[in-house]
C-alpha cells in the first residue's frame, strides 16, 4: 500500500472552484426560468431581476476564471485535475451565454407583454421552454457529478428541442402569413425560438466538454440542419 | 520509431531485496525520455543498469536482457569501459574533478588514447559549445572547475560527457540541485542535444518531465506501471495509480 499524501490545500481550492460554478450554474438557470416565466405572465421586476443576474453571472464567469489561473499558477495541475480547472473556464463561458441568452428572453418579453400569442406555435414554445430548462439542469449536475450518462442524453434532448424549433418556425411563418399585422410582434416568436434553441444548444457543450473532461473522447462536430424543405 | 535500447523483462536483486520486477521498456532514438516515479521505486537502479554501473555494487544480481543497438551489452565479451563511452551519465550533484575546466572535458578523449593536443583543444572546444558553456568560459580554460557555478559546473559535466560522443547520455535528477535559470539552461541544453543523443532523465520535477521529454515511463515499487508518450500520461493517463502519483495524492 502507498502511503497518501493527499494535497489538502490543493484539494480544497478544486472544490471551492466546483461550487464557484455550481453557484454560477443555479444563477444562470434562475435567470433562465425568470426570463421563460415573464413571457408567460409579464412582470416588470422580473425582467430588472433577470438583467441583474445578467450581470451577476459574468461577474461570476470571471471570477471563475481568474481563480481556476490562480490554481493552475500555484498547483501546476496535472491530468484529471488540469481537465477539471480547463472545462470549469468552458463551462462558466457558456453559462455566461446561456445568461445573456435569458436577458434577451425577457428583453423579448417586454416587447410582447400586450400581445395575443397564438396557440400553436406557443404550445411549441412552452414544450421547448420545459425541455431547455431540463437540459441546463442536466448539464450543470452532469458536470458536478462526472455522470457521463446523464451528459449523453443531452444529445438526445437537444435533437428535440431542435424539431420544436423547426415546428415553431413553420406555425410563426403561417401566423404571419394568415395575418400580416402581427408580423410586428410575431417577429419576436421567431427571436424566442432562436434563444430557446441556442440555450439548448449551449447546455449540449456544456454535457461534451463533461464527456471530454472525463475520457478525453472528442464530440464529433454536427452541421446544424436545415430545416426541412 | 527506431529504438536505441530494448530491456526486457530485467529483474535486479540487491541480495533478497527485488530492486526491480519484470521491467521492459523501449527507449526511442533521438529523443528525450522521461523516469519519474516515487523515491525508491527503482528509476536510478534502472539507468544504472542500462551503463552497468551496479556491477561494482557486489550483492548485485540480474537477469532479462539489456539491448543497445541489439547487442546484449551483459555479454561476457562486452568491454565496460567502451560501454561506457556510448552510454555516458551525469548525476544529480555537479561532480567535476578538481583540475582545470580544459581537463575536465578532455579527461575522457586522454582516457580513450586522444592525446594530440590539436584535436584535444578542437573537441574541448566542440563540447564546450554544445554544453552551451564556451562563451563562459573561453577565457578561463585554466582555472579550476571548482571555481565555476553550480549551473556551469553542470553543463561542463554534460560537456564532458559529450566529449567522447556517446550514443545514450543518462541524466540523474541534472536539475535538483540547481537553481530556476541554471534548470532553464540545462533544460534548453536538453532541447538541443536530443538531435544528436538519445537521452534518458530520472526527474521527480513532473512540469520537466513534460518540458523536456516526449516520452514517460511510470515507476512505482520497482514495476513500470505505465508508459508512454508523455502528452498522454500527463493529460490523460491509464492507470489510476499513475493520475494519483502525477496529481500529488501520493507520494
Amino acid at each position: 500500500m502507498e502511503r497518501r499524501y493527499p494535497r489538502i490545500r490543493f484539494q480544497k481550492k478544486l472544490d471551492a472552484l466546483k461550487e464557484e460554478v455550481d453557484e454560477m450554474g443555479q444563477a444562470t438557470l434562475k435567470a433562465y426560468r425568470e426570463a421563460f416565466s415573464t413571457f408567460i405572465d409579464y412582470d416588470a421586476k422580473l425582467v430588472n431581476s433577470v438583467m441583474e443576474a445578467n450581470r451577476k453571472v459574468h461577474e461570476m464567469g470571471y471570477q471563475i476564471e481568474h481563480d481556476a489561473m490562480s490554481i493552475i499558477a500555484a498547483e501546476q495541475p496535472v491530468a484529471g485535475d488540469l481537465r477539471f480547472i480547463e472545462t470549469s473556464i468552458k463551462v462558466s463561458s457558456h453559462l455566461k451565454r446561456i445568461a445573456g441568452l435569458a436577458s434577451n428572453i425577457a428583453d423579448i418579453a417586454s416587447h410582447l407583454k400586450d400581445e395575443e400569442i397564438p396557440e400553436k406555435p406557443m404550445f411549441d414554445l412552452q414544450r421547448m421552454a420545459d425541455i431547455v430548462d431540463g437540459m441546463v439542469s442536466k448539464s450543470l449536475a452532469a458536470f458536478l457529478a462526472k455522470n457521463m450518462n446523464v451528459a449523453r442524453e443531452l444529445h438526445r434532448d437537444d435533437d428535440k428541442v431542435d424539431d420544436l424549433f423547426d415546428h415553431a418556425l413553420k406555425d410563426i411563418t403561417k401566423s404571419m402569413f394568415q395575418d400580416k399585422e402581427s408580423i410586428s410582434y410575431l417577429i419576436y416568436l421567431l427571436f424566442l425560438a432562436r434563444f430557446l434553441e441556442r440555450i439548448a444548444d449551449r447546455a449540449e457543450n456544456i454535457g461534451d466538454r463533461t464527456i471530454f473532461m472525463i475520457t478525453c473522447e472528442k464530440q464529433q462536430f454536427t452541421i446544424e440542419k436545415k430545416p426541412e424543405e | 520509431m527506431e529504438y536505441r535500447i530494448e530491456v526486457e523483462n530485467l529483474n535486479v536483486h540487491f541480495d533478497e531485496l527485488h530492486i526491480l520486477k519484470d521491467v521492459s521498456l523501449k527507449i526511442p532514438k533521438n529523443a528525450v525520455t522521461s523516469l519519474i516515479g516515487p523515491s525508491g521505486c527503482g528509476k536510478s537502479t534502472f539507468i544504472r543498469t542500462l551503463n552497468r554501473m551496479n556491477d561494482m555494487i557486489s550483492t548485485f544480481k540480474m537477469d532479462g536482457t539489456v539491448l543497445l543497438d541489439g547487442k546484449d551489452i551483459y555479454d561476457p565479451k562486452v568491454d565496460v569501459v567502451d560501454l561506457r563511452k556510448k552510454v555516458g551519465m551525469v548525476f544529480q550533484k555537479p561532480n567535476p574533478f578538481p583540475k582545470s575546466i580544459f581537463d575536465n572535458v578532455a579527461y575522457g578523449l586522454r582516457v580513450h588514447g586522444i592525446n594530440d593536443k590539436d584535436i584535444l583543444e578542437q573537441k574541448v572546444e566542440e563540447s564546450l559549445k554544445s554544453a552551451a558553456l564556451w562563451d563562459e568560459v573561453k577565457n578561463i580554460l585554466d582555472k579550476s572547475a571548482m571555481g565555476l557555478s553550480g549551473g556551469q559546473q553542470q553543463r561542463l559535466c554534460i560537456a564532458r560527457t559529450i566529449a567522447v560522443e556517446p550514443e545514450v547520455i543518462l541524466m540523474d535528477e541534472p536539475c535538483s540541485a540547481l537553481d530556476p535559470i541554471s534548470t532553464t539552461k540545462i533544460e534548453d541544453l536538453i532541447h538541443k542535444l536530443k538531435n544528436d543523443f538519445t537521452i534518458i532523465i530520472v526527474t521527480h520535477n513532473m512540469q520537466q518531465a513534460t518540458r523536456v521529454s516526449k516520452h514517460t515511463a511510470f515507476f512505482l515499487h520497482g514495476e513500470i506501471v505505465e508508459s508512454g508518450l508523455t502528452e498522454k500520461i500527463f493529460i490523460e493517463p491509464e492507470d489510476k495509480r499513475t493520475e494519483d502519483y502525477i496529481t500529488g495524492r501520493f507520494g
